[in-house]
């Protein structure tokens, strides 16, 4: 019995066909998609179906707790109280999934089938989050296997809205307050910075989606007739866009662009490196706030996106005058942004540039997700305790990521529950999260088995035990 | 026999509501020129509408085959009375463009006509079918009551104008005696104001591209790229900056043609845009400073982004987009150099480092690419047709330097070198090419009479001369 053991537990159950490939594959078969409104029982579905029974089997009692929103998805929590005077850990992972985008998979893949080729294991949920909160739902497996207790308190809540911003997720937490105390937080989500070595993530960025409209008329009018006597809203929005971000992306609007990073941030980024992998988009050196690191630009900075811009129709384009211009656009935050002066700050700049006719709405509810950054100290104990315990596994210094790129709910831990976080990804960057052909990398998420493993043992191992 | 029979006769016609049946069973052609299975509809209007109109009035007819393959066919009819007399040439399209059926107002089918009120809803009732119907009738009602015309007479009608008019210089081109003439009168497009008789000498041009900026195959989530990649929407953003201003001024110099004549502000100065009740409002400050709205659309250079996309707009996701077009379109008076449009806009993206944004032909099912061309406003036919306009109207006759849409004026104006003077019947918020498109019946019947006017002055004996050949 020992830490190498329950590793070896892992990893078995890891390479086994029926053990997690079918457990893996059963959860992406649910489409969970949810985004779209009538996939609410689905999301039902992968609580009751694949996460309870699972948790009651390793000697959890399982709550499922309606979204406080009408229509959103519900939240599981799986609770294991050993001992009192334990530690309790929580954990996190989300069984929904973006859309399946069907039919513009390469292969002809179906999003709900997992398929291998080579290294690389398809299937939408794959990276995002399904195999990650599989990888600690097995961890916890083998350690109990293995030790016959896991030696900590474990709390596991599966949540079934991230994709739609975790909507409702901070109320029914804070209403349900006790149900998830804990005194720490580990869990896994999103891609490593470097593909070839694990890091730990310590806060993200938030996001904040909006849409720009220029609606000037009620249909389209003829260039020919009209063109020069009607302003187009189409020359409108562009023009304005390009007074938020510069032609190499950087933030004009005052009030969008962080403090000056600090010295702790800068030193922990300068050894981050970003490797995608093959399949990573080529990164514009030029792009995004002049002077920084690529590091800095996407851990410790803030980017406007143009997510989508429409005028006219250009699946049927027409020789007219478009009556109706519209932009979904993100602001994407790191701490010490006033998130509540985006939309403010937003209204002042474009009235002070000459476009009062531009409104700002709302973004669809689809994609409307609202995240507020957030940030446990690479100082505190709880992540000096996580660098140690993966160093024990890899024989060499952590990685620290003060910040990732992504938004995800760190607040509810952070500002609700007033824990520390820390989380450890086990995807990578080229995964195509959030698009078609998403996957994970097999040998990865191998790596990825035992070192989730390897922190659970510790935690559960007296000699190693967490004590804050 | 006299010109009020002939008038009187006309509205008549219309009053009876013949004119309504007869447009009423060419709109019910769905011949739909921007798509590719149309082919069989554009013959069939042809064939069913146009040649047996034209044969009832003794007029021989000839159907050209488009040269350019799958695009649709041209016909010619004829009627020659008299070598000494002059022979006058007429025009016009069958084809329309998309029918939009699902976004027309609740009850409206474009390929049915409605009517409500002063309004007679159908996809080419404007354009182009109410207006060359109205022609042909009044050619008819000159033919009844003159027992001839007293001018010689062609009408070619063609049925790819929606589609850029594929093939129709070719087709001219190779038959020039067949379409020679002394002087060209057709209908289309709309009138300054409903209320007033217009004149066109000439068009506007019209060359459409699409601007193109791929970064890369597919997107990236914002939150683990945002930051390190391009966002070619931001960038394209940008280039259109560059191109035009936020109030629509054109700031590629090349683009933009000479200053105004004094002739041309002198034509329109007196002259009022009013596009009626459902016009929308025109925006003061939009297009070239120091212009009036009436000298930005009949006088000068437009720019329009037509359409533009970047991302997934109807499911936009967190992603960092991989592609960013838009669709534009310039519209340009005689005097720009139109050769130099796409040259000049590679040198103006390169000067302001948009190397990487490629000029792109637009879709097929919109590019067209029409010259600019426009008869000079003291041709004594100008002069000729407004003055016999206004005989039967009572009203001054609003004189256009150039219509601010294209059509292929230079076909009748530089190719058989002939006096351009176009008529039109419609109305600028006639929504031609968007859905719920429409005439004004009360337009239609003075068109009619007007029409019937100018037709029977043609054979009177008192027009400026025959051309010289």
């Amino acid at each position: 019995m020992g830490r190498d053991a329950a590793i070896d537990r892992a990893l078995v159950y890891f390479d086994d066909e029926d053990g997690y490939w079918s457990d893996l594959a059963r959860r992406v078969a649910i489409p969970t998609e949810c985004q779209k409104p009538d996939r609410t029982p689905e999301l039902y579905q992968y609580l009751e179906q694949e996460m309870r029974p699972a948790f009651e089997a390793m000697g959890y009692t399982c709550a499922v707790y309606d979204n406080p929103v009408d229509g959103l998805g519900p939240v599981l929590l799986a609770t294991r109280m050993e001992d009192e005077s334990l530690p309790t850990v929580l954990g996190y992972g989300h069984g929904d999934v973006v859309r399946g985008h069907e039919g513009r998979w390469a292969e002809g893949r179906d999003p709900w089938t997992l398929t291998r080729d080579g290294d690389r294991v398809y299937g939408r949920g794959t990276a995002d989050n399904k195999a990650q909160h599989s990888v600690h739902m097995g961890a916890l497996k083998a350690i109990l296997d293995e030790r016959g207790a896991l030696g900590f308190n474990s709390k596991f809540m599966i949540e079934t809205g991230e994709e739609n911003g975790s909507k409702g997720l901070k109320e029914m937490v804070a209403a349900h307050k006790q149900d998830f105390a804990a005194d720490i937080y580990f869990a896994s989500d999103g891609p490593r910075v470097d593909m070839a070595e694990p890091n730990l993530t310590l806060g993200c960025r938030g996001a904040r989606n909006f849409d720009l409209v220029v609606d000037m008329r009620d249909g389209g009018h003829h260039s020919g007739n009209w063109g020069g006597l009607l302003a187009n809203p189409g020359v409108i929005l562009g023009n304005a866009i390009a007074t938020m971000a510069d032609v190499n992306g950087k933030i004009l609007v005052d009030g969008w662009r962080p403090p000056p990073i600090s010295n702790s941030v800068r030193d922990a980024l300068k050894d981050v490196k970003r490797e995608g992998g093959d399949n990573a988009p080529e990164i514009n050196p030029d792009w995004g706030e002049p002077g920084l690191t690529a590091p800095e630009k996407v851990y410790a900075w803030n980017t406007f996106e143009v997510l989508a811009f429409v005028t006219g129709n250009p699946d049927k384009p027409v020789n007219a005058v478009p009556p109706r211009a519209h932009a979904n656009c993100q602001l994407r935050y790191v701490v010490g942004t006033d998130p509540d002066n985006i939309i403010p700050a937003l209204r002042k700049h474009l009235d002070d540039q000459g476009f009062p006719m531009i409104a700002i709405h709302e973004p669809p509810p689809a994609n409307d997700g609202v995240f507020a950054a957030a940030r446990t100290d690479p100082d505190h104990p709880w992540a000096i305790w996580m660098k140690e315990a993966v160093r024990r596994s890899t024989g060499k210094p952590t990685a620290v990521l003060p910040n990732s790129g992504g938004s995800i709910c760190n607040d509810v831990f952070q500002d609700v529950l007033g824990i520390p976080f820390v989380w450890m990804p086990l995807s990578y960057t080229g995964c195509s999260q959030h698009a078609p052909n998403e996957h994970i990398l097999w040998s990865l998420t191998r790596e990825g088995m035992g070192l989730v493993t390897g922190v659970y043992w510790d935690l559960g191992d007296p000699a190693t035990a967490y004590r804050p | 026999m006299s010109r009020e029979a002939a008038i009187e006769g006309i509205a008549a016609y219309f009053d009876s509501g013949d004119y309504v049946a007869e447009l009423s069973e060419r709109v019910a052609i769905p011949s739909e020129s921007q798509k590719d299975d149309s082919q069989a509809d554009l013959r069939r209007y042809l064939d069913e509408a146009i040649q047996p109109a034209f044969e009832a009035m003794e007029f021989s007819c000839e159907i050209f085959d488009n040269p350019v393959d799958g695009k649709g066919p041209v016909l010619l009819a004829s009627r020659h009375e008299d070598d000494g007399l002059p022979t006058v040439l007429g025009y016009g399209h069958g084809d329309v463009v998309r029918g939009l059926e699902d976004q027309w107002l609740d009850g409206l089918n474009p390929w049915v006509t409605t009517q409500d009120g002063d309004k007679l809803y159908g996809r080419g009732t404007a354009d182009n079918k109410g207006q060359h119907t109205i022609n042909m009738a009044a050619i008819r009602q000159v033919l009844s009551v003159r027992g001839r015309l007293g001018f010689n007479c062609k009408f070619m009608v063609e049925m790819g104008e929606e589609a850029g008019s594929p093939g129709i210089f070719d087709v001219v081109e190779a038959n020039l005696e067949k379409f020679a003439a002394d002087v060209f009168i057709a209908s289309d497009g709309p009138r300054v104001s409903p209320e007033r008789p217009t004149i066109f000498l000439g068009a506007r041009g019209c060359r459409n591209f699409d601007l193109v900026l791929k970064c890369r195959d597919g997107g990236h989530h914002s939150g683990n790229w945002g930051g390190l990649l391009t966002n070619p929407g931001i960038v394209l953003s940008h280039a259109l900056k560059s191109i035009i201003s936020p109030t629509g001024q054109i700031l590629i110099k090349e683009w933009l043609p000479p200053p105004l004549s004094d002739a041309v502000r002198e034509a329109l100065a007196d002259i009022e845009i009013s596009g009626g009740d459902d016009a929308p409002e025109i925006d003061p400050v939009w297009g070239e400073p120091g212009l009036s709205p009436v000298e930005q659309v009949y006088a000068w250079n437009s720019f329009e982004v037509l359409t533009f996309r970047t991302g997934n707009p109807r499911q936009p996701v967190n992603a960092v987009p991989a592609e960013a077009r838009a669709h534009c379109q310039l519209r340009f008076v005689a005097g720009t150099d139109r050769d130099n449009i796409l040259p000049a806009l590679r040198k103006h993206l390169d000067e302001h480092g948009f190397e990487a944004i490629a000029i792109k032909p637009p879709p097929p099912e919109n590019a067209p690419d029409f010259n600019a061309s426009a008869t000079p406003p003291d041709d004594p036919w100008a002069a000729w047709t407004s003055e016999a306009m206004a005989r039967t109207t009572g009203k001054k006759t609003a004189v256009i330097p150039s219509l601010g849409g294209s059509i292929c004026n230079d076909l009748f104006n530089v190719t058989l070198g002939l006096p351009s003077i176009w008529i039109p019947h419609s109305y600028s918020a006639c929504s031609q090419h968007a859905p719920n498109e429409h005439i004004l019946l009360s337009e239609a019947r003075e068109a009619l009479t007007i029409m019937a006017g100018v037709y029977w002055d043609l054979g009177d004996g008192n027009t400026p001369g025959k051309k010289v050949h």
